[in-house]
């Protein structure tokens, strides 16, 4: 470990900017943000708290425990995130189930995909951001206590049926998603994110280097300007989307996998190119908020498998599958 | 059972000479013996030789229809038992693709190649056979029995259907790889989400605020790309953070 450790908060003016924006937002206090017209802006509250959110914690250094709950299902596995030089790396290890660690090295905390760009009110489709605004209703009240923090709830409402509804609980400090809930248009409680513990010190890498999990994995980071892998196949296109979602990278027309975003959920297609004939049907799997869709059909005498998978409901993943096309 | 039927067809070809017995036509109950594999030989016998007759009497397409419709009878006896059995998954397969496919794979059994009966008495021979592989593997276990069948790019799809075939045989039934009801899109549905959770979560982690916690949503791990993960790891682990 050197000394090159750059501390996170208040360093430059864009971090004291958004501090500051952290800061005069979250005051306590309940406010609705409501979308009016097709393309009405994002409430400047909440706007600020979603800025935050995507740009606060990924400057900053923490660790704790995290548990998922999901039906009668809860995993428990630790986290942290440190930022050295402009590049944070992270860490996400089971304690239950499989002994697998997950990291992702050295990615610079100036990168910005597009579903942060979505969150951060950033243009990225040329027409401006409504995106948001016309897909969810945020709601901003007072949150819970939680893992010792105090937290400013975001509720989170979907304006149409395409997607799910959430509850975030933020820390009121640093914009930290403590605690995260994925809730089905019945209200249905899907998943749900919490951290137990939390410590905002450099995280000490040594436990953890001294730790050999079974499995590890160096998380991709697949590049939003370049494509993801060369594959031959067909070319083939997803000709509907629910509106909001965007491309994550810029996949080719043949590669086999294209993901999509609107900043919150997000849903990966998958197209396989059969030998053979398949007699045209649908499945689903679903767990917790992430469903499995995979569609068997013919196209243009073609037998393909389209398969989507995300956190999206199914009747959407459904829809999406259904839109594929040849090109 | 099968040796036995096949062993028979051989006898069978082997005198052409001679001039079957008349005798009634394949009862259900034979056929349902047949596919027990509780059918006697005098059975075996007799449904042989009405496929016999049947091709003695009729010209090419009466024969094809006559082998279709025993064929047919076969597979609604297999549904039927499948029903008693309560094995629904069953329920929507048809095993005429199968049964064609082993026949057109079957060089002995290619139009032309054989004459008459022998050809008609092979194709059932190569239907019961078919039929039977099926039943073993279906009562293998509890396992999807789609997984257990030779392995294709798609890896569950391959069922009965799914032999390598010439679609020449006959006009209909195009022989097809066929997932055939709901459980066997939902094992699809299983698989993909365990094949391609991960890399979803790539992205996934990177576009959306739950950070790295979409990995947790992934079912299994995979170590990509293992060794060289391993290199870099260690590198990292003795030279320290940079």
């Amino acid at each position: 470990m050197t000394s090159a450790h750059v501390p996170a908060i208040g360093s430059s003016p864009r971090r004291r900017a958004a501090l500051a924006a952290v800061v005069a937002m979250l005051v306590p206090g309940a406010a609705v943000a409501q979308a009016g017209d097709a393309c009405a802006a994002l409430d400047p509250q909440v706007r600020r708290l979603l800025a935050a959110l995507s740009d606060r914690p990924r400057l900053i250094d923490y660790h704790g425990v995290v548990t998922l709950q999901r039906g009668g299902d809860m995993q428990i596995m630790t986290l942290s995130h440190r930022v050295i030089d402009g590049q944070a790396t992270e860490e996400l290890s089971r304690l239950t189930g499989q002994d697998a660690r997950v990291l992702r090295y050295e990615h610079p905390t100036d990168c910005m995909h597009p579903g942060h760009q979505l969150l951060q009110s950033v243009e990225v489709r040329g027409e401006g951001l409504c995106d948001l605004a016309a897909s969810y209703r945020f709601r901003v009240a007072n949150g819970e206590r939680i893992a010792g923090r105090q937290a400013v709830r975001l509720r989170v409402e979907p304006l149409d049926l395409y997607r799910f509804g959430y509850v975030f609980e933020l820390d009121r400090d640093t914009a930290l998603m403590l605690k995260s809930t994925t809730l089905a248009s019945d209200q249905r409680v899907l998943e749900q994110f919490q951290f137990a513990t939390l410590d905002f010190a450099t995280p000490d890498p040594e436990p953890a280097r001294s730790r050999r999990a079974k499995t590890h994995y160096k998380a991709a980071h697949p590049h939003p300007r370049e494509s993801a892998r060369r594959r031959a196949g067909p070319s083939w296109r997803v000709a509907w989307l629910p509106a909001g979602f965007m491309p994550t990278d810029r996949a080719l027309a043949r590669s086999r996998r294209k993901t999509f975003t609107d900043g919150l959920a997000s849903f990966s297609v998958f197209f396989e190119s059969l030998p053979r004939a398949i007699k045209p049907g649908e499945g689903v799997e679903r767990e917790g908020s992430t469903v499995a869709y995979t569609r068997g059909m013919i196209l243009d005498r073609r037998p393909v498998l389209v398969t989507v998978l995300g956190e999206i409901p199914t009747n959407t993943a459904r829809m999406v599958a259904d839109s594929v096309r040849l090109q | 059972m099968v040796g036995r039927v096949l062993e028979l067809v051989k006898r069978k070809g082997a005198s052409t000479g001679r001039t079957p017995p008349a005798g009634s036509a394949p009862t259900a109950e034979s056929l349902s013996a047949l596919m027990d594999g509780q059918a006697r030989d005098l059975e075996l016998r007799r449904l042989l030789r009405h496929l016999d007759r049947e091709d003695r009497a009729g010209g090419e397409g009466a024969d094809t229809r006559r082998a279709d419709a025993a064929r047919a009878t076969w597979h609604r006896l297999h549904l039927a038992r499948h029903a008693l059995r309560g094995e629904q998954t069953f329920a929507g397969v048809s095993l005429l693709p199968g049964v064609r496919a082993a026949i057109d794979a079957d060089p002995e059994q290619r139009p032309g190649s054989a004459r008459g009966w022998r050809r008609a008495v092979g194709r059932f021979a190569v239907a019961a056979s078919v039929a039977l592989v099926v039943l073993v593997v279906r009562q293998g276990g509890d396992a999807p029995f789609i997984a257990r069948v030779a392995p294709l790019p798609v890896g569950v799809v391959n069922t009965v259907g799914a032999v390598p075939v010439q679609a020449s045989y006959g006009t209909r039934d195009v022989p097809t790889l066929q997932p055939v009801d709901r459980d066997a899109y939902r094992e699809l549905a299983r698989q993909r989400l365990r094949r391609y959770s991960q890399e979803h979560a790539d992205h996934a982690s990177l576009n959306t605020p739950q950070g790295m916690l979409p990995f947790a949503r992934v079912p299994v791990i995979e170590q990509q790309a293992a060794s060289e993960a391993a290199n870099e790891l260690d590198e990292r682990q003795v030279s320290g953070s940079r």
